[in-house]
C-alpha cells in the first residue's frame, strides 16, 4: 500500500513514517501543503494522511484540491482539534476519516488499512489458495504455517494478492510497494520476489509471466 | 423587556395625549377670555366669523345671533360655544391619542428591531450586525455605535479563538510525538538497546520543550493581567544581567552582543521586565545570522534592541508579535523556541502601559524599542544602578 504522510513536524513525521514502513507500507513524507500537492500529482497514493494545520497551503486546501482533481486517494485528516465541528468540517471537505492528535499508532495504522482496502474494495483478510494474508495482524500463513516476511516482502505479496490473479508488472510493484526513497530499479523487485518465493516454499505460488510481470 | 417597551410606548402616547389636551384647553381658555373681555363692537364681527365657520347647533341660526346687539348675546352664546369646542377637543384628543399610539410604535420600531437582533447575537453569531437603516438620527447613531462595538468584539473573539487553536496545536504536538515515539518502540518486534536509548532521549527532549511551552504560556497569561505591584527597576541593570546570562548562547551562535547602557529607572514588575529584556535579547540572538550583531541601548525609561538577521518585510513585523507566529508562515515547533517570546514582550509592555515599536532593522533583523510612560518613572534613585558601555 502506498501512503503519503503530510505533517509539518519533521520529527513526528519521521517516527510515524518509520512505523508505517515497518508495517509493510510504502510511505512518502511531505512537510507542507505545496509539497503534498506536488507528490499527489506525480504518484498514485492509496491513502494520504494529512495534518490539518500545515504551513503555507492549509490542510483543508490540500484536501479540497485532491477531491477536485478527482484523485482516488483516500484522505485521513490528522488534527490537533478533536471538536465535533472540526471533524465535520474536515469530512465535508472530502476527507474519508479523521483522527485527533495525540492519536494511538495502532489506531492510525488500522484506519489507514481500512481506507486502503476501501479504495480497492478488498476484504480485511486476503486469501488465495492456501496463502492467507491478514494485514491488520501483519500475519501471513501458508497451509496454516506462519511465514516470517520482511516489510517489503509483505508489501509485494499484498499487492499480488490484491490483484487476485491478474498480472502485475515489475514497474507497478515498484510504484505501489516502494516509496520514493527506494532504489528505482526492477532488479530490486526481482530480488524481493526471489526471497518471497523461497519463504513461501513449494508448490510455487508466484508465477512469472514473460515480458509482463508476476501473478499469483 | 417587552413590557418595558410597551411602557415606553404607553408613556409616549399618554404624553402626546396630555400635551394635545393641555394645549387645546389653553387655546379654549384664551378664546373664552378674549370673548368676555373684548368690547361689544369688535365682538360682533368676531362672532359673525365664528358663526359662519361653525355649523348651527341647537336650532339657533347664527344670522340671528349676529343681528342681536349688546354684550348679553355674547354672554348667552359663550357656554354654547365652549361646549361645542369642548366636544371637538375631546374628539380630537381621542384621535390624537390613537395617532400617538400609532406614531409611538413607528418611532420605537428600530429600537424593537435592535433589541431582537441584540438578543440573538451571541458568541456564535457575533458577525451579525444591527444594520439600522433610515435617516441619520439618534436611533441610527445608537445602532451604528452598537455595530462598531460588535465589530471590536468579533475581532477580539477571533483573536482569542485563533490563540486557543494555536495553543492547542502547540501543546498537542509534543504530546503526539512522545506517544508516537513510545508506541513505536513498544511495538517494535526486535528493538536494539541503542534504539531504546535514542527513543528515551527524544521523549525527554520533547517533554523539556513541552515544559518550556507551558512555562511561556503561564508567563503570557500572567503578563496579560494588571500589575499587582510596582517597584523601581533599573533597565540598565536588567539589560546588563540579561546580556551576561545570554552570553553563552550568543557565543555559540557567533553573535556579538554590544550594550550602551545609561540608567533608566522605571516603576514596574521587576520579574516581568527582566523577562521582557531577556526575551528580546534571546529573540535577537536566535533569529540572527552567523557573525551577526545585537545592540542593546537603554536610556531614560526606554530600551532598544537592534539585531542583524534575515530581512523582514515591514508588513510582517506586526504578525511576529502575535502568539505562535514566525517569519515566512513557519510556525513554532519547527524551531527551538516555542513561538511566544515576542508575544510575551508585547503583553508585558502593554501591562506597563509602555509603547512597543518594532520595525525591520537597517541590515535585516528587527529593531524593537520599548518606551515606558513618564508616569512610571520614579522620583527617587534606583537601587543598584549601573552605568556601563561595552561592545
Amino acid at each position: 500500500m502506498r501512503v503519503l504522510l503530510v505533517e509539518d513536524h519533521a520529527e513526528l513525521a519521521g517516527v510515524v513514517a518509520d512505523v508505517l514502513r515497518r508495517e509493510g507500507m510504502a510511505v512518502d513524507v511531505a512537510f507542507d501543503g505545496a509539497a503534498a500537492l506536488e507528490r499527489t500529482a506525480v504518484n498514485d497514493y492509496d491513502v494520504v494522511v494529512l495534518d490539518r494545520d500545515l504551513p503555507g497551503v492549509h490542510g483543508d486546501d490540500v484536501c479540497r484540491a485532491l477531491v477536485t482533481a478527482g484523485r482516488e486517494s483516500r484522505v485521513l485528516m490528522l488534527t490537533a482539534s478533536g471538536a465535533v465541528q472540526d471533524r465535520v468540517a474536515g469530512l465535508e471537505l472530502g476527507a474519508e476519516d479523521y483522527l485527533a492528535k495525540p492519536f494511538a499508532l495502532a489506531e492510525l495504522i488500522a484506519r489507514i488499512r481500512v481506507l486502503g482496502r476501501r479504495r480497492r474494495s478488498l476484504p480485511p483478510v486476503l486469501v488465495r489458495g492456501d496463502v492467507c494474508l491478514d494485514a491488520a495482524h501483519r500475519l501471513v500463513t501458508r497451509a496454516g504455517r506462519r511465514l516470517d516476511l520482511s516489510p517489503k516482502e509483505f508489501a509485494v505479496l499484498e499487492v499480488l494478492l490484491e490483484a487476485d490473479g491478474a498480472v502485475i508488472s515489475a514497474e507497478e510493484l515498484l510504484e505501489r510497494a516502494w516509496d520514493e526513497a527506494a532504489d528505482p530499479f526492477t532488479t530490486t523487485v526481482k530480488q524481493t520476489i526471489m526471497r518471497l518465493r523461497r519463504k513461501l516454499g513449494e508448490p510455487p505460488f508466484i508465477e512469472t509471466v514473460a515480458q509482463a510481470g508476476y501473478r499469483v | 423587556m417587552v413590557l418595558r417597551q410597551r411602557t415606553v410606548r404607553l408613556r409616549l402616547t399618554m404624553l402626546y395625549g396630555a400635551l394635545f389636551v393641555g394645549s387645546g384647553g389653553c387655546l379654549l381658555a384664551i378664546t373664552a377670555f378674549l370673548i368676555v373681555h373684548t368690547p361689544p363692537g369688535q365682538f360682533v364681527s368676531v362672532q359673525q366669523q365664528a358663526g359662519s365657520a361653525l355649523p348651527p347647533i341647537g336650532g339657533r341660526a347664527p344670522s340671528r345671533a349676529a343681528n342681536d346687539t349688546t354684550s348679553a348675546v355674547s354672554w348667552t352664546g359663550l357656554p354654547h360655544l365652549l361646549l361645542i369646542c369642548g366636544i371637538a377637543l375631546a374628539f380630537m384628543a381621542v384621535v390624537s391619542v390613537g395617532l400617538g399610539w400609532f406614531m409611538a410604535r413607528r418611532m420605537l420600531r428600530p429600537l424593537h428591531t435592535m433589541t431582537v437582533t441584540a438578543r440573538r447575537i451571541s458568541e456564535r453569531n457575533v458577525h451579525e450586525r444591527l444594520a439600522v437603516d433610515g435617516p441619520p438620527d439618534e436611533l441610527k447613531d445608537l445602532g451604528d455605535t452598537f455595530d462598531e462595538l460588535l465589530g471590536r468584539l468579533e475581532k477580539a473573539l477571533a483573536a482569542q479563538r485563533q490563540f486557543a487553536a494555536n495553543a492547542s496545536h502547540e501543546l498537542r504536538t509534543p504530546l503526539t510525538l512522545e506517544r508516537t515515539l513510545l508506541e513505536s518502540i513498544l511495538t517494535h518486534p526486535h528493538p536494539a538497546p541503542e534504539t531504546w536509548r535514542s527513543t528515551c532521549e527524544r521523549v525527554l527532549a520533547s517533554s523539556k520543550q513541552q515544559a518550556r511551552l507551558i512555562e511561556a504560556l503561564l508567563v503570557l497569561s500572567r503578563s496579560q493581567q494588571e500589575l499587582d505591584h510596582r517597584e523601581p527597576v533599573d533597565l540598565a541593570a536588567v539589560a546588563a544581567s540579561a546580556a551576561r546570562s545570554g552570553a553563552a548562547e550568543a557565543a555559540a551562535r557567533q553573535v556579538r552582543v554590544g550594550t550602551i547602557l545609561s540608567p533608566g529607572c522605571v516603576l514596574g514588575d521587576a520579574q516581568l521586565i527582566e523577562r521582557l529584556v531577556s526575551n528580546l535579547l534571546q529573540n535577537a540572538v536566535r533569529y540572527n545570522v552567523p557573525a551577526g550583531r545585537v545592540h542593546i541601548t537603554t536610556g531614560q525609561a526606554s530600551l532598544r534592541v537592534i539585531n542583524t538577521g534575515p530581512r523582514i518585510p515591514a508588513d510582517q513585523v506586526g504578525r511576529l508579535l502575535q502568539p505562535f507566529q514566525r517569519l515566512g508562515g513557519q510556525r513554532a515547533g519547527s524551531h527551538d523556541g516555542v513561538g511566544l517570546g515576542l508575544s510575551i514582550v508585547a503583553a508585558i509592555a502593554a501591562a506597563h502601559g509602555a509603547a512597543l515599536t518594532a520595525r525591520p532593522g537597517p541590515e535585516g533583523g528587527l529593531d524593537v524599542e520599548v518606551t515606558f510612560p513618564v508616569t512610571s518613572v520614579p522620583t527617587g534613585p534606583c537601587p543598584g544602578s549601573v552605568e556601563s558601555q561595552s561592545g
